[in-house]
């Protein structure tokens, strides 16, 4: 009865929310029709109906390969750096640069390197990477040491206990980490076929929509987008709450996760050198493999005799420079902006809990939209100015700041807000004495979870849509066949964005007591 | 049912100590303990004491600093790797994701064995246990004592020479307890494996001992060990005879005092 109730709420909530965008597509109330009804945007969906399935086809099998060989490897790469400390240390940079990298960066090279459908595959397996490899480590090797013990003392060798309780103890993380892997599978795809170059995938069709004074079509074509990343997503949901009905501890966890580098600063210093040249190592042996024209394909050392020995270095030099000084800024806005909105629709619902239960469905929705691979349909509405960039990167780092602030604030100690209470204090003096300085060390967790997103989405916009700062950059270069700035574009702004998570990783270590 | 006489079990002058931060904790010193095949020895003692220590290192779990541990001619590491022996914690650490079956089949598939072939062996124990009808049942679908009871048929699956017991009904309300305690005499005697149980309660351990060894804490020693006259099997009506709470006030004097008599 009670999950009917919730259900019928759920479905009143989308009634309404449905009817009023209606009201505001009929009438053109946003954008000059730049947002059209959903009953326009379904009728454009039948019209169209016959020139999805080529696209579809394409697009769903780049990123289904993609999903399925960068999972392979994460799990693979988890599975060793559980079991050895040494392995951890080795694919971290791998990972960290996977979790900053601005996928859109990496697209003029991938194009530059390799045909066909495999730049997509590569891009999606990217995308997908880091979830599943950090929740395949975590989950083989923080396990009950209790059932390691059963296991032990029947007798049970290493390998017993892998058999037995490790694999299967991480199956739940890894099911939960392939669900937010969908989307970004799908992202990943769509984010190459925005590179151009290619006649089908939905990607391609959207873009190539962009143009054609047909809001109804761009808003389908993202919609289908957002329900195909929606459905992987709750495939992999129902399938997590399956094996979790049957996984909710009975015993109490008394597991740890262990901090990645511990130690005094020169051995962070010597592992940090380590996984950095690791990456730096990849990236050489790749180009070797791939035996690519040292024209188009450029080394870590290539890109640096490009920005000081080279004849045109001090101008490359600059460009570079005023690309950054424009999207950083911006990045940064935005990155504030997300957070701030985050925190406040945060907080109003923690003091406004039944609000809170209606809205909370559409920020989980919201959490399986390629969000990034919408920015056409952000540009419709909202113009090619400053404005989309801004809204963009609004976009894409609110939900996730947003989810993690109110899971900090829904976790306050009720005994930390009983204390308040019987000084007589009400909500909001709990939520500024208890919640407020509780959700902190969440606040930073949800900056260093949204940076790399608010670069991914700035680039975007501009490589897309308003023209400026380093998408532009990028674009421009394949344009002028300038290979090295290409390369550079990619180069700098993974340094960039890894940096920026450090920093903010830091942080985390300095607030969370 | 088959009867299982355990081997003899021999703690000889046994010595373990923790480095912590800046202190070096003296968890068991010389600490010696015979317990014949086949009986029931009870260890009782504040915490801290190191009961928990000498049974992990009986379970073959750690090894000790100095001194030796034996089960009948063997190290408790060679008795552990055969799967000669059965264990229950004090948390039931049952495989969440396993019925109550696949729990307890847990420790023969660790060996190696062929499953299918100890089908009615496994009904006969799950029976003795008291979970015939659950045997499909996750651990989360069962109450406390009844996770503790699969925690016990599966220390028992193996037929085990010898079963260690850490605080098995340390969780459970103190009426759960005595039933449980019924429960565990009338395993024990069916099998009679060689059996240690660290306990906190002083009733348990006499209830259920033919000796209680009490130690005490910092270091950790053995102070004395009680022999327990009461004839098996014992009816709980003996915890109200005068031989009991005589006992009792002896052993409870021996953990008050730390034995300094």
């Amino acid at each position: 009865m009670n999950s009917v109730a919730r259900c019928a709420r759920g479905a009143r909530v989308v009634l309404i929310v449905l009817v009023i965008w209606e009201v505001l597509g009929q009438f053109e109330m946003i954008g000059q029709g730049a947002l059209p009804a959903p009953t326009q945007i379904l009728n454009q969906f039948w019209i169209d109906r016959s020139d999805y399935p080529p696209h579809l086809v394409v697009t769903l099998q780049a990123a289904g390969l993609g999903f399925v060989i960068g999972n392979i490897i994460a799990i693979l790469m988890g599975a060793v750096s559980a079991r050895f400390r040494f392995a951890e240390t080795l694919f971290r940079g791998v990972g960290v640069t996977l979790f900053a990298v601005p996928l859109i960066a990496i697209v003029p090279v991938l194009l530059l390197a390799f045909t066909g459908i495999t730049p997509r595959v590569i891009l999606a397996a990217m995308a997908v990477y880091f979830p599943t490899y950090i929740a395949t480590m975590n989950g083989m090797r923080d396990v009950d040491q209790r059932l390691v013990d059963v296991v032990r003392v029947s007798g049970g060798s290493t390998t017993d206990i892998l058999r037995w309780i490790r694999i299967r103890s991480a199956v739940p993380h890894i099911i939960s980490a392939f669900r937010v892997g969908a989307p970004a599978a799908l992202l990943g795809t769509l984010l190459v076929e925005f590179g151009g170059g290619t006649r089908w995938g939905l990607g391609t069709y959207l873009l190539g929509s962009l143009g054609q004074a047909n809001p109804s079509r761009l808003w389908s074509i993202g919609l289908v987008a957002t329900a195909i990343a929606a459905s992987a997503y709750m495939l992999f949901s129902i399938i997590g709450s399956r094996l979790s009905k049957t996984s909710t501890a009975a015993t109490v966890q008394t597991a740890v996760p262990t901090g990645a580098v511990s130690g005094p600063w020169w051995k962070r210093l010597i592992a940090g050198v380590i996984s950095a040249s690791v990456v730096l190592g990849l990236w050489a042996a790749l180009l070797a493999l791939l035996d690519m024209s040292p024209i188009v394909a450029k080394s870590p050392l290539a890109i640096v005799r490009y920005l000081t020995t080279d004849p045109r270095a001090s101008l490359s030099r600059s460009r570079l420079w005023d690309a950054y000084s424009e999207t950083l800024p911006l990045a940064v806005i935005g990155l504030l902006c997300g957070l701030a909105a985050a925190l406040v629709l945060a907080v109003v619902l923690s003091l406004r809990p039944a609000l809170g239960r209606s809205v909370l469905p559409f920020a989980l929705v919201s959490q399986t939209m390629p969000l990034p691979a919408l920015t056409p349909l952000i540009v419709l509405v909202f113009g090619r100015d400053v404005l989309a960039t801004v809204v963009v990167c609004i976009s894409v780092t609110f939900f996730p700041a947003f989810v993690t602030i109110s899971q900090a604030l829904a976790t306050t100690s009720p005994a930390a807000i009983d204390v308040v209470r019987v000084s007589g204090g009400g909500r909001l003096k709990s939520l500024r004495f208890v919640g407020l300085p509780g959700a902190v060390p969440a606040m930073v967790t949800a900056a260093r979870l949204a940076a790399p997103r608010a670069l991914l989405g700035v680039m975007i916009a501009e490589y897309l849509a308003t023209g400026n700062g380093l998408g532009n950059l990028l674009n421009e270069s394949r344009g002028r066949l300038d290979y090295g700035m290409i390369w550079t574009v990619a180069a700098t702004s993974v340094v960039v964005a890894v940096l920026i998570t450090q920093l903010f990783g830091v942080a985390e270590k300095l607030t969370r007591r | 049912m088959k009867e299982v006489a355990g081997g003899a079990l021999r703690v000889q002058d046994v010595e373990r100590t923790f480095a912590l931060k800046d202190d070096v904790v003296r968890a068991l010193d010389k600490v010696s303990l015979v317990a014949p095949g086949g009986s029931f020895i009870s260890l009782i003692g504040p915490s801290g004491c190191g009961k928990s220590t000498l049974l992990r290192l009986l379970a073959g779990l750690e090894k000790p600093d100095s001194g030796s541990l034996s089960i009948g001619t063997r190290s408790p590491e060679d008795m552990r790797v055969a799967g000669r022996l059965g264990v229950a914690f004090q948390d039931p650490a049952l495989l969440p994701w396993r019925s109550v079956w696949k729990n307890i089949t847990l420790p023969l598939q660790v060996m190696g064995k062929v499953v299918k072939e100890y089908g009615s062996a496994i009904e006969e124990l799950i029976s003795l246990v008291g979970l015939k009808g659950f045997e499909q049942a996750l651990p989360s679908q069962l109450s406390g004592g009844m996770r503790q009871r699969v925690a016990i048929a599966r220390a028992l699956v193996t037929e085990p020479e010898v079963l260690l017991l850490d605080e098995p009904f340390g969780a459970l309300d103190e009426i759960l307890r005595r039933t449980m305690n019924l429960e565990l005499q009338r395993i024990w005697s069916a099998r009679r494996p060689t059996t240690i149980l660290v306990t906190h309660s002083i009733e348990e351990a006499i209830f259920l001992a033919d000796k209680v060894a009490v130690m005490s804490a910092r270091p950790g020693r053995i102070v004395e060990i009680v022999e327990v006259p009461f004839e098996r099997p014992r009816h709980p009506d003996i915890m109200r005879s005068s031989e009991f709470h005589m006992l009792s006030d002896h052993l409870s004097e021996l953990l008050f005092t730390g034995g300094g008599h």
